[in-house]
C-alpha cells in the first residue's frame, strides 16, 4: 500500500460566497465522502486557516502570498495501491478544488 | 461507529438567520455587514470541521459559540486598531466593559426584532424584502435574483441601499414602541406578504411555485405572531390566508410543471392540516374593529377552500369581498377579480360590463392577465375573433412558461370551438384561477 497526500487548493479569484443551502449540501456531500473512503483515509488530514507565515532566505513574510492565483485550503493523506486508485478516490470528491496528488516517497 | 447525526432541511440557511440577528444585536444595525461576514466564516467553519467529524451533538450551540468568537476576535482587532489610531481612542473610552460582556448567552426575540429592522420604513420599499431575505432567510444575492426576478448586481444594489439608510439613521436594534409600532408592523406585514405572493406566483420563467419562497413568509409570520408585538388580528389574517393558499399548492402544479386550474383541481388533494390551521387564524383574526386587506384577502381565500366543488363556489360572496378589498385597496386588478367572480355568477356579459367601466388611463395594458380575462369572457360569448385578439395580446406579454402554454391551448380551442356549438352556461370553460393571486404582486421586480 503506498501513502498519497492530497493537497486542496482554492482559486484566490473573487467568486461569490455559497449560500447557507449550497454549505449544507457540501457538508453533507463531503461527510459522505469521508465515510465512503474512510478505510482509505489516514487520519491527521486537516484544514488551514487562511493566512500564515512564509520564512524565506532568512525573512519573514505574511503568506501566502497575496498574488498567488490559489492558495492551499487543506490536505488529506491516502492510502492507496497505485495513482490509479488514489485518482479515483480524488474524483470522488465534492467539486470546488483543485486537488494534487503526490505519492509518499517512504524515506521516512 | 454511531449512526451520523443529519442536519434538519434549510438548517444552515436557517442558522444563518438566526445568528444575524443574535449578532446584530450585540454588535449594532450599523455592522450589518461586519455581522454577514462572522457569520458566514462560521458556517464556512462548519462545513470544514463537520465534514470531517460529522455533525456535533449541538449543532445550532456549536454555530452559535463560534460566531460569537469570531465576534469577539472581530472586535478586539478593532479595538487593537482603534487604540493604535490616538483619535479614535477617545471613543474607545467609553466601551470599558469588555466586548463579551455585550453578547447574550440566550437567543430570544432577536429574529422578530431583525425583521422589524430589515422593514424599517425608512429603508427603500424594494428594499426591504431583498434584505429580509438575505439576512433573515440566509439566501445568498443569486438566489434572491432569481427568487425577485431580477440581476444580482440589482439585488446587491438594493441590500447595500437598505444598509445605507440604516446606518445613517442609526436604527435601534429593539422591536419599536407601541406608537411607533403601527407603521412599521404595515411594513413588515406588506413585506411577508410580497414575499409570499413572489412565491405563489412567478411571473417569468419555468417554476410555477417558489415554495421557499412561501414557507420563509409563513415561517416569519408564525414568528411575528407568536410576539406580543406582532400578536394582532392583521397578522392572524394574514397568516390565515397564507394557511389557505398553502394548502392547495400541491394540487395546483401538475407533474410536467403545468399550472393545474382552481377548476381541474383534485380537491382531495389539498392540504387539510393546512385549512384547519387557516381556519383559526382566521378566528383568531376576527377580533378588534380593524378590517385590513388581509382579512379580506383570507375570507376570499377561505370561500374556495370551503366549496365542496368548483360549480358550488360562492361567487356572490366572493365578488362581494372583491368589492369590499377595491374600497381598502383600490386597483385595477382587484376590480378584474371581481369582474371574474362576476362573470360567474351573473356571466360574462356583466363580467365584460365591469371592466369596460374601467377608466382607460387605469386599465392596466402590459399585464397580460387583463387581456387573458377579456378573451375568455368573450370566448363565452361566443365572441371568438374579440377572444383571440386579447389572448394573442397576453401571450405577446406573458414571460411566465406555463402561462404562455396555457394560451396556447386556449388559442387551439377557438380554432376547433369555431367548429361546434358554444356552450352558453358559466364555467364550461375556465377564467384562469391565478388571476386572483396575481394581484398581489404589487410592484413590478424587474430591474428599472
Amino acid at each position: 500500500m503506498a501513502k498519497f497526500l492530497f493537497i486542496y487548493r482554492e482559486s484566490t479569484e473573487n467568486h461569490p460566497r455559497p449560500s447557507p443551502e449550497e454549505m449544507q449540501a457540501l457538508q453533507g456531500a463531503w461527510y459522505a465522502w469521508m465515510q465512503k473512503f474512510g478505510s482509505a483515509i489516514v487520519p491527521g488530514g486537516d484544514g488551514v486557516k487562511p493566512t500564515g507565515r512564509v520564512l524565506k532566505a532568512g525573512l519573514v513574510t505574511d503568506g501566502p502570498y497575496v498574488e498567488a492565483k490559489e492558495v492551499v485550503v487543506s490536505f488529506t493523506i491516502i492510502q492507496a495501491e497505485d495513482y490509479e486508485e488514489a485518482l479515483a478516490i480524488a474524483r470522488a470528491c465534492p467539486p470546488g478544488h483543485t486537488i494534487e496528488i503526490r505519492e509518499f516517497a517512504g524515506y521516512a | 461507529m454511531s449512526e451520523p447525526r443529519v442536519l434538519v432541511e434549510h438548517f444552515f440557511r436557517h442558522e444563518f438567520g438566526r445568528l444575524s440577528a443574535v449578532l446584530t444585536r450585540s454588535l449594532g444595525v450599523r455592522r450589518l455587514d461586519l455581522v454577514e461576514d462572522v457569520v458566514q466564516a462560521a458556517l464556512a467553519q462548519a462545513l470544514e470541521s463537520w465534514s470531517r467529524r460529522g455533525v456535533p451533538e449541538d449543532p445550532a450551540g456549536w454555530l452559535y459559540r463560534t460566531a460569537r468568537n469570531l465576534a469577539i476576535d472581530a472586535l478586539r482587532r478593532e479595538r487593537t486598531h482603534a487604540l493604535a489610531l490616538p483619535r479614535l481612542a477617545k471613543d474607545e473610552d467609553q466601551e470599558s466593559s469588555p466586548p463579551e460582556a455585550r453578547f447574550a448567552d440566550e437567543i430570544g426575540d432577536e429574529p422578530l426584532r431583525m425583521l422589524f429592522v430589515c422593514c424599517h420604513e425608512a429603508a427603500p420599499a424594494e428594499s426591504r424584502v431583498a434584505l429580509a431575505l438575505r439576512t433573515l432567510c440566509g439566501f445568498s444575492t443569486g438566489e434572491i435574483a432569481r427568487a425577485l426576478l431580477t440581476t444580482e448586481a440589482n439585488v446587491q444594489k438594493r441590500i447595500e441601499r437598505a444598509r445605507v439608510r440604516l446606518r445613517e439613521l442609526d436604527v435601534d436594534f429593539d422591536t419599536p414602541a407601541v406608537a411607533q409600532l403601527g407603521a412599521r408592523l404595515d411594513a413588515v406585514l406588506a413585506v411577508l406578504y410580497l414575499l409570499f405572493s413572489q412565491g405563489c406566483h412567478v411571473t417569468h420563467g419555468d417554476m410555477p411555485i417558489r415554495r421557499d419562497l412561501c414557507d420563509e413568509a409563513r415561517r416569519l409570520a408564525r414568528m411575528l405572531a407568536a410576539h406580543p408585538g406582532g400578536d394582532l388580528p392583521a397578522t392572524h389574517a394574514l397568516l390565515a390566508m397564507m394557511s389557505f393558499h398553502g394548502a392547495r399548492f400541491d394540487a395546483r402544479v401538475a407533474h410536467d410543471g403545468a399550472i393545474v386550474l382552481l377548476e381541474e383541481q383534485d380537491r382531495s388533494a389539498w392540504n387539510w392540516n393546512d385549512v384547519r390551521e387557516g381556519m383559526a387564524w382566521l378566528a383568531r383574526s376576527a377580533t378588534g374593529d380593524e378590517l385590513t386587506r388581509y382579512h379580506l384577502e383570507a375570507a376570499i381565500a377561505w370561500e374556495h377552500c370551503r366549496a365542496p366543488s368548483f360549480a358550488e363556489t360562492d361567487w356572490s360572496r366572493i365578488s362581494e369581498l372583491y368589492h369590499a378589498l377595491e374600497r381598502i385597496a383600490p386597483s385595477p386588478l382587484n376590480t378584474l377579480n371581481r369582474a371574474v367572480a362576476e362573470a360567474y355568477s351573473h356571466g360574462p356579459r356583466a363580467g365584460l360590463d365591469r371592466l369596460s367601466a374601467v377608466p382607460p388611463e387605469d386599465v392596466p395594458a402590459r399585464y397580460p392577465g387583463w387581456h387573458l380575462v377579456i378573451g375568455e369572457l368573450h370566448f363565452r360569448l361566443g365572441r371568438h375573433p374579440a377572444a383571440e385578439r386579447a389572448w394573442r395580446e397576453a401571450l405577446r406579454l406573458t414571460t411566465a412558461r406555463a402561462d404562455a402554454e396555457f394560451l396556447r391551448r386556449r388559442l387551439r380551442e377557438i380554432e376547433s370551438a369555431t367548429h361546434r356549438e358554444t356552450p352558453d352556461k358559466v364555467g364550461g370553460t375556465a377564467i384562469n384561477d391565478e388571476l386572483w393571486e396575481r394581484e398581489r404582486v404589487g410592484y413590478d421586480p424587474r430591474p428599472t
